[in-house]
């Protein structure tokens, strides 16, 4: 026979104290997933309602063509994205990653603290102002006119907060005594950055860098006043050029709403939201990729 | 340690070293040589000096911001902190292992020869350092057919005995072991004194150590270190049998630290 617990250590019917912790336990769990499921439907709904706009209407000359009154197709917009943003990351990259590195490495402590503190400053300043910013300094003061190598190192300015920050941290969290045991072989300090930190902090900038060029791809504000518009194909790099963003501000508006104008607008955004997703999958993989040498590093 | 411990003239010599952080001072007015071809161990309480007093022998200590270093110190009569002296290549003289194994995040035959590759060694040598650094640190045999694989992927044991082989490929005559054994099991504990063993006759080893009866073990050679100060340096069985410090005594015995 089996004697019954003791009336209170019944292991099935919590009371009191722990019983109301578990039901709180609950509540809360409930309240997360509604409000995941409050982000993430509205961005279906999001892409879902592009799509259905933008799909059915895609050619090959949506590809291939360029705009021509209220038809046409996106092929000078796309190419003209691609190049701003690669210009961009090539910018934001130059700057951002030396800058981190001497910031987590080189840095007395109080240019390292004010380094970071402008860095944030920076990535806190509208995107309009360092638009008009380029447009004065890279549009006007140059006499170049609307080009695309001003919107692209205004686009870039904006990114190098983002990739600057994460090379920053990149450093700093490589263990003390991967340094250490370094210096200890005999290595200079540019040999352990090269050799040892360079590659454990890798994974860190490079979703720094993708992040950027990302948040960068939707960006519109700093390229308004500096890269221009054009409607034909871009050509060199102090041509003006269309850029998708630029679409979908230009056309969506359009007092005409009606027929390939509007479809071209949505067409552009089916674009960037391919781009971004793409990009952004192919940091998960990159990084991953590289987290995996990495596994046992951090503990 | 029944053989004799060969005398010659010490390959470290340091004279009234001092070391202050900005407060405090964290080395006292210690001196002391180091024999070629011995075990020295450092032993004391924690906060003793001891792991600060071997990172000033590779001038390791100026990785650190803030300290300030006092006193001389000759590796083979050379003064270390002569200008002219490079503590790069100080380093690559004088090796030093970690309390806690500081592997890199690449191949194991790749961390074997990252000194290597550092000091411009002929790549065409680097199998056979490989070879022998590994066989000296007593991990040849386990590892064979695998050097390929990332380090990471080794036990705690195996990564410190790893870190010995790849200060030992670079052939220094000095091996700094700050508590070698701090972090390991009693087995992995063994094979890294098995391995301090067979280096004994052929550089100079100071070792770090926590543990009394590890001094006793491997070593020729004690020094006792006490809040900052020297107490005491004897060969190992006088220091132990008959320390002529009250405060050495009191330590092996175990009655405090």
């Amino acid at each position: 026979m089996v004697a019954a617990p003791d009336a209170d250590h019944s292991l099935l019917n919590p009371t009191g104290h722990v019983r109301r912790r578990l039901a709180l336990d609950r509540a809360v769990r409930w309240l997360l997933l509604l409000a995941f499921a409050a982000v993430l439907f509205p961005l279906l709904d999001m892409v879902y309602w592009i799509s259905a706009r933008a799909v059915p209407a895609f050619t090959w000359g949506t590809f291939t063509e360029n705009q021509v009154g209220l038809g046409g197709g996106l092929h000078a917009m796309i190419i003209g994205t691609l190049f701003l943003i690669g210009i961009a990351t090539a910018f934001a990259v130059g700057i951002g990653v030396v800058s981190g590195m001497y910031t987590a490495e080189y840095a007395p402590p109080a240019v390292a603290h004010s380094a970071r503190v402008i860095g944030n400053v920076l990535a806190g300043v509208p995107a309009i102002v360092i638009g008009y910013f380029g447009y004065y300094a890279l549009v006007l003061y140059t006499h170049w006119g609307y080009n695309s190598l001003a919107g692209g190192i205004a686009l870039g300015v904006f990114m190098v907060p983002f990739v600057f920050r994460t090379t920053d941290i990149g450093f700093a969290a490589v263990p003390r005594a991967q340094r250490e045991a370094t210096l200890a072989l005999g290595a200079r300090r540019s040999q352990y950055l090269a050799r040892v930190a360079f590659p454990i902090a890798l994974p860190t900038m490079l979703s720094g860098v993708f992040l950027a060029m990302a948040i960068g791809l939707g960006e519109t504000a700093p390229l308004i006043y500096t890269a221009g518009w054009s409607s034909s194909t871009v050509t060199g790099l102090l041509q003006p050029t269309s850029y998708l963003t630029g679409a979908i501000w230009n056309f969506y508006d359009f007092p005409s709403t009606e027929g390939s104008f509007l479809t071209l607008a949505f067409q552009a955004a089916f674009l960037l939201i391919v781009i971004s997703l793409t990009v952004n999958i192919a940091i998960q993989v990159i990084a991953d990729r590289y987290r995996r040498r990495l596994r046992g590093l951090f503990q | 340690m029944t053989d004799t411990v060969p005398v010659g003239p010490p390959i470290i010599e340091v004279r009234n070293l001092k070391v202050g952080a900005s407060e405090r001072t964290i080395l006292d007015d210690v001196t002391l040589d180091v024999f070629d071809r011995q075990v020295t161990a450092v032993i004391g309480p924690s906060g003793s000096g001891k792991t600060t007093f071997i990172r000033t022998l590779n001038r390791m200590v100026e990785t650190t911001p803030g300290l300030r270093v006092e006193g001389s110190i000759r590796y083979q009569g050379q003064d270390i902190h002569d200008p002219r002296v490079n503590p790069v290549l100080l380093r690559q003289r004088i090796g030093m292992v970690f309390q806690r194994p500081a592997v890199f995040p690449m191949s194991i035959y790749n961390n074997v020869v990252f000194g290597l590759r550092l000091n411009g060694t002929d790549p065409s040598e680097f199998d056979r350092i490989v070879g022998h650094s590994l066989e000296r640190a007593g991990l040849l045999k386990e590892l064979q057919g695998n050097l390929d694989r990332p380090a990471f992927e080794l036990s705690g044991g195996q990564q410190q005995r790893l870190c010995i082989a790849r200060a030992l490929a670079v052939k220094p005559r000095v091996l700094l072991m700050d508590e070698p054994t701090g972090s390991l099991d009693p087995i992995s504990t063994q094979r890294v004194e098995e391995t301090v063993e067979e280096l004994r006759r052929e550089i100079a080893i100071v070792i770090v150590t926590h543990s009394i009866a590890q001094a006793a073990r491997v070593s020729d050679r004690t020094a006792y270190f006490y809040q900052g100060r020297l107490v005491e340096v004897a060969p190992t069985e006088v220091l132990f049998e008959r320390p002529t410090q009250k405060l050495t005594e009191e330590y092996i015995t175990g009655r405090f630290g």
